[in-house]
């Protein structure tokens, strides 16, 4: 292990004047910076995994009055595993989970890419305004969400603006219907999440060379063939970092909607994350909690391998 | 380039229209937080955009002043919350910005612990929904359940992976040529990373500082799961707000909502330069 973290620090760190001590001592302190993000990352990782796995073959609860280490004497042989497989609440959570995400990351991807190619040259005022259009994505998503449960009230300024539109008094309960209440929680998640959407995508458009733009140009390309056979491939990698990170952030979904609907009218707004925050706060039944837990931890790990493969042969062949 | 006249005013009416979507909610929070109670939830023709009588009496409610208009007092005041808030998100800013940036130095230039950016992104990709159970049991037992301190631990742990990329991405960028005259001047390699680099990098750490705060001062879910009284966050008490005499506190969790909004909003406006580099997880330079 010291030997080959000291090659390592060799090609790091100049190999012309590091005499061996040095080496050594570079080897040294570098394990002692790493040491304490490591230890966090154990302690939050290896001991809580095994913790989950033993207390997902139980019955366990904090109201059950043993001690979790003791959890063994309630053991259920994997029957919250087969419970978990017949769950229709939970895999109509999952269902919800992917619709949401389904709408919301192409409608934020391609305001925020339409957004950017806005911004994409210099005009006046480009500063002030870049400035305001992203303040959604660093307001307190909790506080987002109650902004959007103010605005969808019944005798609210989203409903007072569509009255002086139609013209006439508009009341629709938009948080006590099902479908509605799935539509407003996903507007105020396009809201929050569009600036994030355009700050990544136009920091990556400004990469794009002008001088190729100038030559398609001259060429006789029109402003669409640029965009689709210039800037829209140069962007590639730029275009895949920002959907992941939105997928996998829409994935987490809760606070704003939790604010908004509570996971209602019903279960109407009910995502994975307010799902699986329900069964622990209300039903507490954390044997059952740690299960669903675990096996979604499994499946995003098995997925995220499977991502960061493919990300890595992309990038031996360059686009 | 050039750019015709009528792309100009589709630019400007987009931009506005832009403008209206993102301003609006934000605007009516702002109004709804000066509004006195009997204009909370007016409708229909009454609506008003823009309080008519505006007071302060949301602002003094919530710190504990009972007004008349408002019968019911408050069990306890938005103090408290506001100074778990605070303790939590700096304390936690400065355990994940001191792992992060030892570890960052750590893998920058020694090459030590390889296995913590991947790692990190992991830590990243897992809703903390999934982990909350051990999480809770955990903090149970070693007393760490509604108290800022507990808040702190588990904040430094969860934005430790931004703290760790942003100063990895920053060490890697920069010059190493003082490092190494200082190496040869006999400089010991901890003192060069503590008295040289360090005060170098004081600009990124600000921002990275900056950064991991307003993720931390964001939190909503955590504080939900692990406070339940004494140490509630700012988002958990507004949310809890309301009672049975006047139903939603509309104006008093405006007023909250306010006052958590206002910090991130500056922070983030202040080192919008380093955004892009601190959400790809250094992926991408501005």
């Amino acid at each position: 292990m010291s030997a080959v973290t000291a090659t390592i620090a060799e090609d790091k760190m100049g190999a012309v004047h590091a005499k061996p001590a040095q080496r050594d001592e570079g080897a040294r302190l570098g394990f002692r910076l790493t040491l304490p993000a490591q230890i966090l990352v154990l302690f939050i990782s290896a001991f809580p995994l095994l913790m989950q796995l033993y207390i997902s073959v139980t019955d366990w609860s904090p109201l059950s009055g043993v001690g979790w280490w003791n959890a063994w004497e309630m053991w259920n042989s994997f029957a919250n595993y087969t419970d978990l497989a017949a769950d229709t609440r939970f895999w109509s959570a999952l269902q919800r989970t992917a619709i949401v995400m389904l709408v919301c990351v192409p409608a934020e991807f391609l305001l925020g890419l339409a957004l950017a190619t806005l911004f994409a040259d210099d005009f006046p005022g480009k500063r002030i305004f870049y400035s305001i259009l992203l303040m959604p994505m660093m307001v307190v998503p909790a506080v987002a969400g109650y902004m959007f449960f103010m605005l969808f009230q019944s005798g609210g300024p989203v409903n007072d603006i569509l009255s002086r539109i139609v013209g006439a008094p508009v009341t629709i309960a938009w948080l006590s219907d099902p479908t509605l209440a799935l539509i407003a929680v996903m507007i105020a998640d396009i809201w929050q999440w569009t600036p994030l959407m355009f700050l990544i995508l136009l920091a990556g458009m400004v990469g794009v060379p002008e001088d190729q733009m100038k030559a398609a140009t001259l060429l006789g390309a029109n402003a669409w063939q640029r965009f689709t056979t210039i800037v829209l491939p140069k962007m590639k990698t730029i275009i895949i970092i920002a959907l992941a990170i939105r997928v996998i952030e829409n994935f987490k979904i809760f606070d704003t909607l939790y604010i908004m609907t509570g996971g209602g009218p019903g279960v109407a707004t009910e995502t994975i994350s307010v799902y699986i925050y329900k069964v622990t706060t209300q039903d507490l039944i954390w044997g059952y909690v740690a299960a669903i837990a675990l096996a979604i931890l499994i499946v995003l790990s098995i997925v995220a391998v499977y991502a960061m493969k493919r990300m890595a042969k992309s990038r031996e062949v360059p686009a | 380039m050039k750019r015709s006249v009528p792309f100009e005013i589709f630019r400007y009416a987009a931009i506005l229209a832009a403008m209206a979507v993102t301003l609006v909610p934000i605007l009516w929070m702002v109004s709804m937080a000066f509004k006195p109670i009997g204009e909370w939830s007016a409708t229909g023709a009454d609506l008003t955009w823009w309080p008519k009588q505006p007071t302060l009496a949301n602002f003094q409610f919530v710190f504990g002043h009972s007004t008349n208009d408002l019968i019911v007092a408050l069990d306890h005041t938005a103090v408290k919350p506001i100074l778990s808030s605070l303790l939590s998100a700096v304390f936690g800013t400065v355990i994940a910005m001191s792992a992060g940036t030892a570890a960052a130095y750590g893998l920058s230039r020694f090459g030590s612990g390889q296995n913590l950016p991947l790692a990190l992104i992991q830590l990243r990709l897992f809703p903390p929904m999934a982990v909350m159970i051990p999480v809770m049991i955990m903090w149970a037992f070693l007393n760490l359940n509604d108290t800022w301190w507990g808040l702190a631990l588990i904040y430094g742990i969860v934005t430790l992976p931004f703290a760790f990329w942003l100063m990895k991405t920053f060490f890697d960028d920069m010059p190493r040529e003082i490092e190494e005259a200082a190496l040869v001047e006999g400089c010991s390699r901890l003192r060069v990373f503590t008295r040289i680099t360090l005060p170098m990098m004081r600009a990124p750490l600000a921002s990275a500082a900056l950064f991991v705060f307003i993720l931390n001062w964001s939190d909503y879910l955590i504080a939900l799961l692990l406070t339940t009284r004494e140490w509630v966050t700012i988002p958990v008490y507004m949310a809890s707000l309301s009672s049975s005499m006047t139903g939603q506190l509309y104006g008093a969790k405006a007023a909250l909502g306010l006052i958590a909004a206002v910090p991130p909003v500056i922070m983030g406006i202040a080192i919008q330069r380093h955004l892009v580099r601190g959400l790809t997880f250094g992926a991408l330079k501005q």
